[in-house]
């Protein structure tokens, strides 16, 4: 597969881009080559300037950041650094087809796709072909929907294939798989893999996910505070790790093997601040602190004369003890969000009933911890709002020391009070939603999907600090997720929920080892990275060793 | 798509009839006898009796509204009572001089509006200078500014006329009443831009204030649109920047301003009324006043009504325009 004119040629490529008031180094001298037909990883977490350097590539850094680009990039053999706008354009439109993370915002809402598909190709028959190369059925009848109407895999498959249209030999693929559900993506991959096979192009593929960089790379980049710092075969990277960055990343990556009596070990100290027990102390569930017995909840959709009803919860009964924790995992659309607003008691169910106990109701932790607190009140000023609903005349300084005493407990310094939720980093926000649900400790903590927004060595940290509070505090914990292995982290139990019913009901770890239902079944195996798993799971085995000796 | 059509238009017909059975109340509760005031003060009861009969009044108001209802349908919007004459007929030549007016305001305030978003947009050096021009011409009462402008384009530099419609007399050389469009259609160039000359004042000076808040709505959709992952996508593809923002970004700031031009031609077709009467323009402002003064409820009613369909008609245009912007509307 090589050639004598590499299809990406990167040198000392440093990117300066201003943000607010402040000059960021966001890349600091990389230089990477990508041959003819190979796929390269570029894997690092949030700020690691990972999706800067695939937007480099194809010199499409927002203007509004005022982007500073020395070194040289060359896509095959032309130069894209210090060259004219229409030159760099020419170059894209001929060699370079770009597949983001978000195909709903990515494509035109208000465009069918067949149009948007025509901007980009000579005629119809060809749009057509494009969306049958891509795996999509029946293409004919999909030219007149809008984005809206489609799957989200459909959705990244136009996405995909409006990358393919002028047959490129270079796709920058940025996280294209991370907002699409574990089976979805699994099948995406599989089609990136099938278009390098049928046409041979390159792929740069930028990610966080180790697991989904193993299936799909040939050659890995581990990018860290704007620098490669460990680069090469992707068996080699991620199965021999050189570098203490990526032996973290692969540390705090959770998978079916991963430890669960124990906090998650993070190599490069994402755990500090929490004092974390070596092994988690039993817990023995209690009385049941929430029953839903037969619960349904039915939508009804459309205008009055054609009314149509959507069961979203189609007759759910479960019981979570005092102290339990349990997970409720499927894709989306599954109702697992539905039943957990009815838990909320944010909605009513249809039929069937929602008893939760104790005086305090539940408290919630939402995915996006950013947008849930309000942007113009300090920490503080959010903990003690919360507090003084649920201890009405609560006094100024017992108050304050409850807000010190719960942000140590969250791993937060008590100076973080005085700022706003803008201020804080991603991972400090979410810990700053976690202390506003336990201030007061509730008997049942809801969490949906509280790290996957998050970097792996946040959200490891996140579940350890869950792990922790749910223990210190008695709650009982539901947990939404659509990520099976950290459903069976964090909860003693897993439902497993597809069309609105609990298909799977069972002990975490045997959900997980031996599924009974096929759909299960199905979710456990499309999990990315299993060549992954298998080394890293000789390698955890070392580690427990070392830690019993 | 088929089916919202339909259904707006069967919405903005159950519009209009509401505002029918609005007005018809509204001369029933206004206390002025038709009869009385056809036959004047000193009529003997005989006459007057005569008269109530002619017109139809002893019958009971639902019969009434029904007649009057059937009226409306053959373009009988009732008899005057200031000229004895059918109200159409006085409407006939107002009506076409607002809507003439109007439409010229309102593709000014267009133009000027989208140059303004367009300019401010792509960050040209002088837009400052325009935006504070159209701000403070926006932040002046409309009745003002036409009265300033008179005096320095009339009275000071007399570049412009004084006032009226045409300098032709009051009869349209066209078909459709309106005096440049029948000027061309008849070929006769002089009438046309002596038309020109007389619209571009008062046009001007009612387009400003709508110009800017279309202006600003656009400013905002092209500024999201801009920077959105669609027109990255776009970008991506190689397509040139003016056709990001013709295709991606224009289009997708339509549904907004278009409701925004809804809104300003509403309150554009009341700012008129009053510009007509400084300018002396023979429209329904000018028509109105003189009603108002004569206690004419017919010839009041017949504006309303006239004004109240232009009105929903135009926003009924919206909608449908919003729909052929972004057809999800019609989905949903």
């Amino acid at each position: 597969m090589s050639s004598p004119v590499p299809v990406v040629e990167v040198e000392d490529l440093r990117v300066t881009l201003r943000r607010g008031q402040a000059e960021v180094e966001a890349v600091r001298g990389v230089s990477l080559t990508v041959g003819r037909g190979e796929i390269v990883g570029i894997v690092g977490e949030s700020g690691s300037g990972k999706s800067v350097l695939g937007l480099s590539l194809m010199a499409l850094l927002p203007a509004a950041a005022r982007p500073v680009v020395t070194g040289r990039i060359r896509i095959l053999g032309t130069d894209m650094v210090g060259t004219t706008a229409t030159a760099d354009r020419l170059v894209r439109k001929k060699h370079i087809g770009a597949v983001f993370q978000d195909p709903m915002t990515s494509l035109d809402p208000t465009m069918t796709i067949g149009n948007q598909l025509a901007e980009v190709t000579s005629n119809r028959r060809e749009v057509v072909r494009l969306l049958t190369d891509v795996g999509i059925a029946d293409p004919e009848t999909r030219l007149g929907a809008f984005p809206h109407q489609l799957s989200g895999g459909l959705r990244q498959r136009v996405m995909i294939a409006l990358s393919l249209a002028r047959n490129p030999s270079l796709i920058i693929a940025d996280e294209p798989t991370t907002a699409l559900d574990v089976t979805v993506q699994a099948q995406i991959l599989q089609l990136l893999l099938d278009l390098r096979e049928s046409r041979g192009c390159s792929v740069v593929f930028v990610t966080h996910d180790l697991g989904v960089a193993a299936q799909i790379c040939d050659r890995i980049a581990v990018m860290y505070q704007g620098r490669i710092v460990e680069s090469g075969d992707v068996d080699t990277v991620l199965g021999r790790p050189e570098h203490d960055y990526t032996k973290g990343l692969l540390a705090s990556r959770i998978d079916l093997t991963t430890p669960r009596d124990r906090p998650i070990l993070s190599a490069h100290g994402a755990g500090s601040g929490d004092a974390l027990p070596a092994v988690w102390p039993a817990v023995v569930p209690g009385a049941p602190a929430v029953t839903i017995a037969d619960a349904r909840r039915t939508f009804s959709t459309g205008p009055f004369w054609k009314r149509r009803q959507l069961e979203a919860v189609r007759g759910v009964t479960l019981e979570i003890g005092q102290g339990e924790s349990m997970a409720l995992v499927g894709e989306s659309g599954c109702g697992k969000s539905t039943l957990l607003r009815l838990v909320a008691g944010l909605d009513t169910p249809t039929s069937g009933s929602v008893t939760v106990a104790g005086d305090t109701g539940p408290q919630m932790i939402f995915q996006d911890a950013g947008s849930s607190l309000t942007p113009w009140l300090t920490v503080g000023e959010l903990l003690g709002e919360r507090l003084s609903a649920a201890v009405p005349g609560i006094r100024k300084p017992e108050a304050d020391r409850r807000i010190a005493e719960t942000l140590e407990r969250v791993g937060l310094p008590a100076e973080v009070s005085r700022v706003k939720g803008a201020s804080l980093s991603g991972g400090q926000r979410q810990r700053v939603a976690i202390a506003r649900a336990v201030i007061v400790p509730p008997t049942v903590l809801l969490c949906d999907e509280p790290t996957s927004a998050l970097d792996v060595s946040l959200a490891a940290t996140v579940l350890n600090l869950l792990g922790r509070l749910r223990r210190e505090l008695g709650m009982s914990v539901l947990f939404v997720t659509h990520d099976l292995a950290a459903a069976r982290i964090i909860a003693d139990r897993i439902a497993v929920m597809n069309h609105g019913r609990i298909v799977e009901l069972g002990d975490a770890e045997t959900v997980c080892a031996s599924p009974t239902n096929d759909y299960t079944a199905a979710l456990l195996s499309a999990i990315p990275g299993r060549e992954l798993r298998q080394s890293h799971a000789a390698e955890h085995g070392d580690h427990s060793e070392e830690r019993r000796a | 798509m088929i089916m919202f059509v339909i259904r707006r238009i069967a919405s903005m017909l159950a519009v209009l009839l509401a505002l029918t059975i609005a007005l018809f109340t509204l001369q029933e509760l206004s206390g002025v006898d038709p009869a009385r005031a056809y036959v004047g003060a000193n009529a003997s009861a005989e006459a007057l009796e005569r008269t109530r009969v002619q017109l139809g009044l002893d019958q009971p108001a639902i019969v009434r509204y029904f007649d009057y209802l059937g009226g409306l349908l053959h373009g009988d919007l009732q008899n005057s009572l200031r000229t004895r004459t059918p109200v159409a007929d006085g409407l006939s030549t107002a009506f076409p001089a607002t809507i003439e007016l109007a439409l010229w305001a309102l593709g000014l305030a267009l133009v000027l509006g989208s140059i303004f978003a367009v300019l401010t947009v792509v960050r040209w050096k002088g837009a400052g200078v325009v935006r504070v021009v159209l701000l403070s011409g926006a932040s002046a009462p409309t009745f003002l500014l036409t009265m300033l402008g008179l005096l320095f384009f009339y009275g000071q530099l007399g570049l412009l006329p004084s006032g009226g419609r045409s300098s032709y007399g009051s009869t349209s050389p066209g078909p459709t009443g309106l005096f440049v469009l029948d000027g061309l259609l008849a070929g006769r160039v002089d009438v046309a831009t002596d038309a020109i000359w007389h619209l571009i004042l008062p046009a001007a000076c009612v387009a400003i204030s709508p110009a800017v808040a279309i202006g600003r709505v656009l400013v905002d959709g092209l500024r999201i649109n801009l920077v959105s992952d669609h027109a990255r996508t776009a970008r991506a593809a190689g397509m040139p920047e003016g056709l990001v923002m013709l295709r991606h970004a224009v289009r997708n700031s339509l549904g907004a301003t278009l409701s925004m031009i809804g809104i300003q031609a509403g309150l554009l077709l009341g700012g008129l009324v009053v510009v007509e009467k400084i300018v002396s323009w023979p429209g329904v402002g000018s028509y109105l006043d003189k009603s108002v003064q004569a206690s004419d409820f017919p010839g009041i009613a017949g504006v309303a009504l006239l004004l109240g369909v232009t009105y929903v008609v135009l926003n009924t245009l919206v909608d449908l325009l919003q729909v052929a912007a972004d057809r999800r509307i019609a989905l949903s």
